[in-house]
């Protein structure tokens, strides 16, 4: 990926995002709202759409626009283009879909923060031509999606006993899986998990957990 | 990636002339200038219809929360305070007509009705503070309840809500229509599960409200559950026993979010107590208007 001058085909840059650098679990970015939002599979699921839909615009913007950012405020322009993204999608969900928007707001707001947006606008968009940077964010957008999915499915049915709001179980099983604190453990236990499968199937060892990141 | 944040391999780096700043200037300027053109584009394209949803939105809640039916008749009042003259401006009309006459009623702060006008200027009066708005419903020529907006600080930013009550002040429902919490924690203070523990309560139990951080008993949590489907006052009726042993005690706050919680079951109590006393001035003269 560090090879700036061929970019690689659009399914690598889709597993690259979903697997082997998988927002949440390899490069350990924005795990603040993976931890705060992942109480239901239904709230993973929706702030990940919004996510994926952040990401792919903002990266297809800077893709288009990289040659006329000076290089010295790229990081306050690419915040900039985040935030006109955030609020145009707000603004377009609150008028002409008003009920979808009580339930989705609130993560749209949210977004403008978050590290994973940011990253790789700075690491791949601003140094790749339009149609790789599509594809990375998607694929990007997409492993943030599936990691909180799969995030909020394991909190739910331990926490609550349910999955996607149908109860499983009577009563909470382990109700310490939904509060703040089991949302670390929870990603904690499903990257260790992820690491060993990766391992199992790479057959590479040597490979750090994670690269420990800067979170946002 | 931290690393990559902050430097990039053989990127420029010119000492800073005066040239140079002027460009990063202009750059930065002409980036904010565009997105402020986006933005104002998209506010222009989507303010009327998001006005629109909101108060579609809002005449919903009016209705489903005092299960009105189809012709029943709502006042909305629209409160201010007057902080230089110390009163309190009260203007009338009919829900949702803009071409009604408004009828205006100005008490001082202590209740002495001052002024009383059926067919007040139909325009916003200027600097008063908005004390949010109540509407009165009617039912064949009967008063059939009553929802009130409130607001309240939440964890986060300000939290908009519906009250409503029936003409005996039992609470019928509590409805969160605006807020900013986060999702999964201070958010829940919006699912029926949190609101439905006021319905039933009646206004004196309000005054006195509080809350909690014992969890929830099960079969209180259950019967929640059925406010999502059934009608308050028929649900009111079906649970005749849990309410009466809930009523007396707290509100149970929601799990990691206790701020939140606070914030909506304070606001509930302040909103209820203003508006038994404005409605003991208000009733006299609104009888026969709507």
């Amino acid at each position: 990926m560090s090879d700036t001058s061929r970019p690689p085909g659009a399914l690598q840059l889709l597993l690259n995002g979903i697997l082997a650098e998988n927002p949440v679990f390899r490069l350990a970015l924005s795990l603040c709202p993976a931890v705060a939002v992942t109480t239901t599979v239904m709230n993973g699921f929706i702030l990940g759409v919004a996510v994926l839909a952040v990401q792919v615009l903002s990266s297809v913007t800077v893709a288009i626009v990289r040659g006329l950012i000076h290089p010295r405020v790229r990081i306050p322009v690419y915040t900039i283009i985040i935030a006109i993204w955030v609020s145009a999608i707000d603004m377009t969900l609150a008028a002409f879909t008003p009920a979808l928007y009580a339930q989705v707001g609130l993560y749209i707001k949210l977004i403008v923060a978050f590290a994973i947006i940011i990253s790789r606008l700075e690491v791949f968009a601003s140094r790749q031509p339009l149609v790789p940077s599509f594809w990375d964010g998607a694929g990007m957008g997409l492993g943030f999606m599936l990691a909180l999915v799969v995030i909020g499915a394991f909190r739910e049915l331990l926490g609550n006993g349910s999955l996607a709001g149908i109860p499983l179980v009577h009563g909470k099983p382990l109700l310490f899986f939904a509060l703040p604190a089991g949302g670390f453990f929870s990603i904690a236990l499903l990257m260790a998990f992820f690491n060993r499968i990766e391992r199992a199937v790479s057959g590479d060892a040597r490979r750090p957990a994670s690269s420990g990141g800067h979170h946002g | 990636m931290s690393d990559q944040l902050v430097h990039i391999e053989g990127a420029p780096r010119p000492p800073m002339d005066p040239r140079e700043i002027a460009r990063i200037a202009v750059n930065l300027a002409a980036v904010c200038a565009v997105g402020a053109l986006v933005l104002g584009g998209v506010f222009m394209a989507t303010d009327r219809y998001q006005t629109a949803a909101r108060l579609a939105g809002e005449r919903a809640a009016v209705s489903s929360m005092l299960a009105l039916p189809a012709d029943a008749r709502v006042l909305e009042v629209r409160q201010f305070l007057d902080p230089a003259r110390r009163e309190v401006v009260y203007r009338a009309r009919p829900y949702g007509d803009a071409a009604a006459p408004v009828r205006q009623m100005v008490f001082t702060l202590e209740g002495r009705l001052v002024a009383s006008d059926p067919a007040a200027p139909a325009a916003e009066p200027v600097g008063l503070t908005s004390l949010g708005r109540l509407f009165v419903a009617t039912m064949n020529g009967e008063p059939g309840g009553f929802v009130i907006e409130g607001e309240t600080r939440g964890y986060k930013n300000r939290i908009r809500f519906f009250v409503a009550l029936d003409t005996a002040f039992t609470v019928q429902g509590v409805r969160v229509i605006e807020h900013e919490e986060d999702p999964g924690l201070g958010a829940e203070t919006a699912t029926t599960a949190f609101q439905g523990q006021f319905v039933g309560r009646g206004a004196d139990r309000i005054a006195a409200i509080d809350v909690t951080r014992d969890p929830m008993p099960e079969d209180w949590r259950t019967a929640l559950g059925g406010l999502a489907t059934t009608p308050s006052r028929t649900w009111i009726g079906q649970h005749a026993d849990l309410i009466a042993r809930e009523a007396p005690k707290p509100i149970y706050a929601v799990t990691g979010a206790t701020i939140s919680s606070r914030a909506v079951t304070r606001g509930v109590r302040t909103t209820v107590d203003h508006f038994r006393r404005r409605w003991a001035l208000l009733a006299p003269q609104l009888g026969g208007h709507s």
